[in-house]
């Protein structure tokens, strides 16, 4: 039984390590405008060895380097982002439904983006609203939970009260929309990798990546945080600070990632799970493949948001129609929940 | 015996319900209509109280000379619409019996004791409850962005106001009006016009698969391609690539708000590196154009035409003036001065001159 978790594991890893670069290099030759597989390749030979022979033609450049790669690595990122981030808190809080939702910070972002697109115009970018109040939202559950930030109960009736004014606040905000700035805001809404470009990615990238590496980097210290308040103390872990730089952490991520995509739901909820299924509760395991898998998982629904009409369909809405049917179909199967 | 002085509240009134209908004209049998929604619905021939609940066909009613029959309106129009205040000043002092969504406040709608309700037919199941709740006529009606549909609802709007007379006048010009534009947009041959990509609702990504007055003023919409397979009524979403693999020679931007509110710009368009390659950004003919606006004005997308008509073929048009034409064209439908430039005050579009 143990060699067959240690064989999955093992499998796990390598195509964890493999499977992302195959994916960002297939979705390289994925879109509207057709670009033949040798173009893209001496394309990128030829960005990468200026000097070379090789080089496509400038439309393909500009296709490749402008549009694609931004999109395509900010769809890595952020589908990493909030995997990890969704992974860490279940781990933290024990808690198999936890996820970016449960601290506010999905709706605190939905909210910023909102009082932006109706209110500010372009005075305030959207991106930069939403992660302001992604933050905002988080640091409200803490000072909600105050001395009892430690208790999990505590902090997770924080993050719903948090939830549900923003929420309103939000509801608020499109009432009084004027209909023009409702439509950009039920877009943002449904979340799109469609804008992505060099500058969004320059923004989210460090806080992403810092974010992330850091998660993977506690990864040992969530095994102990999970194992009990008690036990954890016992092992000499200052559990609220530990709690606390993880849910920051957790917030940051997900705050840089959803302020730049719009609400994606379920991917911080789906791959956690998944990877669980796969090697078992183990953070040490769990965390940095959530990262990768989590990233395939958004490449994925990115590349069928691109290709499966000649519009797009966002890819909020691709993530939870065919994400969740998979996750009950998994549960249904499996019978019970992995933590 | 009952005193007579008693009874004068009560008679007065009365007779006034007999003579009026007959002065202004309206005592005639029910009138059937055909609306939006493919439905059978009898008018009664008094129609004294409307409360309008989509814009277009409160514009229209002002448009028809019966304004003054608008006891409620929309939300959109009195807080949103740039335009419709200039048009009927009065409606600053109507009701507002909506909420965002177009859905009767039916508290405010009732006291006002309206004959009719229009809605919209793209909320059909709120003009069913509607007719449920409130037991009287209530008419779904909107071009849904076909200029067929709009002479037709100003048609129809004409039958139920007793306004015949003035929606022939109204469509005649229009019609007139709108062919002469296609014809002179067309002079050099429909194929030579450019490809036009929109960019609406405030976002580089959505775009109309359908608009009317691209193909009449001698575009083509690229988006109409998508048509096929494009399942949605008005807006698809599309990718940048897509907007690249077009290369359109036009880009509109969709300019109804004032410039502060807009989320999307003609300068950020140019200055998008990713779209720098895009014949149309190469060559500058990125331009605002009005848009929808809860379906359109009559007057206004009839000066939109002419508008990307010159757009398109700036040397066929050399004197076009676009508030000059503007005003001319909505003191036809609304029979006052500077109506046009009042708005384009507001918009800025006395920049919009191209070329």
């Amino acid at each position: 039984m143990s060699g067959t978790r240690n064989k999955k594991t093992t499998a796990a890893f390598i195509l964890a390590a493999v499977l992302p670069v195959v994916i960002l290099v297939l979705s390289l030759n994925i879109g509207a405008y057709r670009i033949p597989p040798k173009a893209v390749f001496t394309t990128i030979v030829g960005a990468v060895f200026p000097g070379g022979a090789a080089s496509g033609p400038s439309p393909y450049a500009d296709i490749l380097f402008r549009i694609r790669l931004p999109r395509l690595l900010l769809a890595l990122f952020a589908g990493a982002a909030l995997a990890v981030s969704g992974a860490s808190l279940q781990a933290l809080f024990k808690n198999p439904l936890v996820f970016e939702f449960s601290l506010g910070i999905s709706y605190g972002a939905a909210f910023g983006a909102a009082l932006s697109l109706v209110f500010l115009g372009r005075k305030v970018p959207a991106q930069a609203a939403a992660f302001v109040f992604a933050i905002i939202a988080v640091l409200a559950v803490l000072v909600i939970a105050g001395k009892s930030a430690s208790q999990v109960v505590t902090i997770l009736l924080s993050g719903v009260i948090v939830s549900a004014l923003f929420q309103a606040l939000l509801s608020l905000v499109e009432f009084f929309a004027n209909p023009y700035a409702l439509q950009s805001l039920i877009f943002w809404l449904m979340g799109s990798l469609s804008q992505a470009d060099w500058k969004d990615l320059g923004m989210t990238l460090p806080i992403i990546g810092v974010g992330v590496t850091v998660l993977i980097l506690l990864r040992w210290r969530l095994n102990v945080l999970s194992l009990g308040e008690d036990e954890a103390r016992a092992l000499g872990v200052n559990v609220k600070r530990e709690k606390i730089v993880v849910i920051v952490l957790a917030a940051l991520t997900t705050a840089a990632a959803t302020a730049v995509t719009g609400v994606i739901s379920w991917v911080g909820l789906i791959v956690p799970h998944l990877v669980r299924m796969a090697v078992g509760a183990d953070n040490r395991k769990v965390i940095p493949l959530s990262a990768a898998y989590g990233a395939c998982l958004l490449l994925v629904a990115d590349d069928i948001a691109r290709s499966a009409a000649s519009f797009e369909i966002p890819i909020g809405i691709l993530t939870s129609v065919v994400g969740i049917p998979f996750f009950i179909v998994l549960l249904k199967k499996s019978g019970k929940i992995w933590l | 015996m009952i005193p007579a002085k008693s009874i004068l509240p009560f008679v007065l009134p009365a007779l006034a319900a007999m003579i009026t209908p007959a002065a202004v004209g309206q005592s005639r049998s029910p009138v059937t209509i055909v609306d939006s929604l493919g439905r059978e619905i009898v008018v009664p021939g008094r129609v004294e109280r409307i409360i309008s609940l989509e814009p277009e066909v409160t514009r229209i009613i002002v448009a028809l000379g019966e304004g003054k029959r608008l006891v409620g309106i929309d939300f959109f129009l009195r807080h949103h619409d740039r335009l419709f205040p200039f048009v009927f000043p009065p409606s600053k002092r109507l009701p507002v019996v909506s909420n965002q969504g177009q859905d009767l406040n039916y508290e405010e709608a009732i006291p006002l004791r309206p004959d009719i309700i229009f809605s919209s037919p793209s909320e059909f199941r709120m003009t069913e409850a509607i007719e449920k709740k409130m037991r009287l006529p209530v008419a779904a009606l909107a071009s849904m962005g076909k200029f067929r549909d709009l002479v037709t609802e100003i048609e129809t709007l004409g039958r139920i106001l007793g306004r015949e007379d003035r929606a022939a006048e109204l469509t005649t010009y229009f019609k007139e009006h709108m062919e002469a534009i296609r014809r002179a947009a067309a002079a050099t041959g429909v194929d030579t016009g450019p490809t036009v990509y929109l960019s609406f609702w405030g976002s580089l990504l959505r775009t109309p698969v359908s608009y009317e007055p691209v193909e009449a003023a001698g575009g083509k919409n690229l988006a109409s391609r998508l048509l096929p397979s494009y399942l949605g009524t008005a807006g698809a979403t599309v990718s940048i690539e897509q907007v690249l693999l077009w290369d359109p020679e036009v880009i509109l931007v969709q300019g109804n708000y004032p410039p502060a509110e807009r989320q999307m710009t003609v300068e950020s368009i140019l200055r998008d590196p990713r779209l720098a390659s895009v014949r149309a950004v190469r060559t500058g003919r990125v331009h605002y154009t009005f848009g929808f606006w809860y379906w359109w004005d009559p007057a206004l997308v009839l000066v939109e035409t002419a508008y990307l008509a010159r757009l398109f073929n700036p040397g066929r048009f050399p004197d076009f003036d676009l508030v000059r034409e503007g005003d001319e064209i909505f003191k036809e439908f609304y029979g006052t001065e500077g109506l046009f430039s009042a708005l384009c005050r507001v918009l800025e579009c006395h920049e919009w001159n191209p070329e």
